[in-house]
């Protein structure tokens, strides 16, 4: 069955670039999902101004706070590996051996984390000063 | 061990065309989604925005534009990825036929409901 198939292919091999593959994936997916309720709610300021201001209050809520804090890294993630796959296939194509990806791939968690960094103190102190008002 | 990359021939399809557009939105998104995130979720705030910044923000045209690119170009990469990820589960041609209309239906009807509000929308009165 493919659906086997399919999955077995993701976890069966546990190289580096594999990894950075299927995060990819998930973080991707994660990103659309939002992406998809953003625009639906967004949209309600023309089509249903009340809707628009209650979904804007979830939002204020420190469990939402929270998913945006994780957002921005799987924003921040997806966003440099995608750069990373760009420049490879692109530009330098000789960049694709096992040896070079994995470093890349390593370089690239490391950029998404030094990033994410003070985004998630800056949204976090957004989040604490605004903690039970 | 040294590789050397080499030309390959690609025959155009619509496939192909679609994986150049991942990559070419991509670096746009890069750009546009990097700001958007870096203005709205972290240097002004979801506790600052509310119906009174919004209609001060889309005052001028630039940022509804700036708005529609960013949500012609997300919303356009991510479906395709959604249907890149799902093809690797559904093989058979009907079943991709059917994904590819599913998701083109789902696709049209976000941007178009996206793009009215952007354009159409007033500041409330008062």
């Amino acid at each position: 069955m493919s659906f086997k198939t399919a999955s077995e292919g993701y976890v069966k091999y546990q190289g580096l670039g594999n990894w950075a593959f299927v995060l990819h994936r998930l973080a991707g997916l994660g990103v659309i999902l939002f992406l998809i309720v953003h625009v639906v709610d967004t949209a309600f300021i023309y089509f249903a101004p009340d809707l628009y201001t209650e979904a804007i209050h979830l939002y204020q809520m420190p469990l939402f706070g929270l998913g945006e804090i994780l957002l921005v890294l799987a924003l921040l993630y997806h966003g440099l590996n995608g750069l990373r796959i760009i420049y490879f296939d692109m530009i330098n194509p000789d960049m694709w051996t096992i040896e070079i990806n994995r470093k890349s791939v390593i370089w690239t968690w490391i950029a998404a984390v030094i990033l994410w960094l003070p985004a998630a103190w800056i949204m976090a102190t957004h989040i604490l000063s605004h903690m039970g008002s | 061990m040294t590789t050397q990359s080499k030309s390959v021939n690609v025959p155009q399809t619509w496939e192909s065309f679609a994986w150049k557009w991942m990559r070419y939105s991509g670096v746009i998104l890069a750009i546009l989604a990097g700001i958007h995130v870096l203005i709205q979720d972290i240097l002004i705030g979801v506790y600052e925005i509310d119906i009174t910044y919004v209609a001060g923000r889309w005052h001028g045209g630039f940022w509804r534009v700036y708005d529609f690119l960013l949500l012609f170009f997300a919303f356009t990469h991510g479906m395709n990825g959604v249907r890149q990820v799902l093809f690797d589960f559904v093989h058979s041609a009907g079943g991709r036929r059917a994904l590819n209309w599913i998701l083109f239906i789902v696709w049209a009807a976000v941007i178009v409901w996206g793009t009215v509000a952007i354009f159409a929308f007033t500041p409330p009165a008062g």
